[in-house]
């Protein structure tokens, strides 16, 4: 969603093409970022020739503020539909910032990784609005994710198994 | 306006933003070195965005206030003391990654 999909495009803007293709996986109610995503691959594809990408969409694991119950029972459903999804691409690695919509499709992957039917690596980015505290997706994958990354020092602090590497969006 | 795709040329133009304490609005704003003060939505209950808005307050980068607040900030504001704001890095976050991958 919005916010979270400028925060990841610009961490995607200094990759090398050794990460591509690129699989979006988005909220099934998102309207908008579509579009900053076509946009940003068209401009990729002006130097990077073979670039490649794909987009699909998942239901929204949960809506803002809701409760801690029925998200359980949202994100499960979004289980449903992430894990047929991520064994489908097999990715090597997982990019996510934060929104709902990435805990389903991480905790899928770490299952498959469980499993031993593909192993990828989990990389977290917290939100640059975070700064004393992680988002409730942060405080989840904070145990399944292998590198998960903050961008202010106090966060660094109280989370010590993080990586800092300063303001990166 | 409702919805736009960009507010690029409106933040060209401008003199002073006034903001939520979104931080794509934030941020695009401190990027293009317009000066800011960042509005806090005080009825979101989990108020992460004043985090943001604090840091970014403390680091002397913009002003921040409340609804309530806002009219008072306006009339004695010092757009002046506000510091420029350093582009993010995600070249370093690039290079972490390559890394990890045994990438050059």
């Amino acid at each position: 969603t919005g916010g979270h999909t400028t925060e990841i495009l610009r961490l995607l803007s200094c990759l090398s093409e050794s990460y591509s293709p690129r699989h979006y996986v988005l909220a099934d109610s998102d309207k908008m970022s579509e579009a900053k995503i076509r946009s940003f691959e068209e401009k990729r594809a002006e130097t990077f020739s073979r670039s490649q990408f794909t987009l699909d969409r998942i239901p929204r694991s949960r809506e803002v503020r809701q409760s801690w119950i029925s998200s359980v029972v949202t994100t499960l459903y979004s289980i449903l539909y992430s894990l047929p999804l991520t064994y489908k691409r097999k990715p090597d690695l997982i990019l996510c910032n934060g929104p709902g919509t990435c805990v389903p499709v991480c905790l899928s992957a770490f299952l498959l990784g469980l499993l031993r039917i593909k192993r990828t690596v989990i990389v977290y980015v917290e939100s640059i609005c975070r700064v004393e505290t992680l988002s409730l997706s942060g405080k989840i994958l904070y145990y399944f994710s292998d590198y998960f990354i903050v961008q202010w020092p106090d966060l660094k602090k109280k989370y010590p198994k993080s990586v800092y590497l300063g303001r990166i969006v | 306006f409702r919805f736009k795709d960009s507010l690029a040329e409106e933040l060209r133009s401008a003199d002073l933003v006034i903001s939520h304490a979104g931080a794509g609005s934030c941020l695009e704003t401190l990027e293009k070195g317009k000066p800011l003060i960042v509005v806090i939505n005080d009825k979101l209950m989990d108020n992460h965005q004043l985090e943001l808005a604090k840091q970014l307050h403390r680091d002397g980068y913009v002003l921040y206030c409340n609804c309530s607040t806002l009219v008072e900030t306006l009339q004695s504001m010092d757009l002046s003391a506000l510091k420029p704001f350093p582009p993010g890095q995600p070249e370093k976050f690039a290079s972490f990654l390559d890394k990890v991958f045994g990438f050059q």
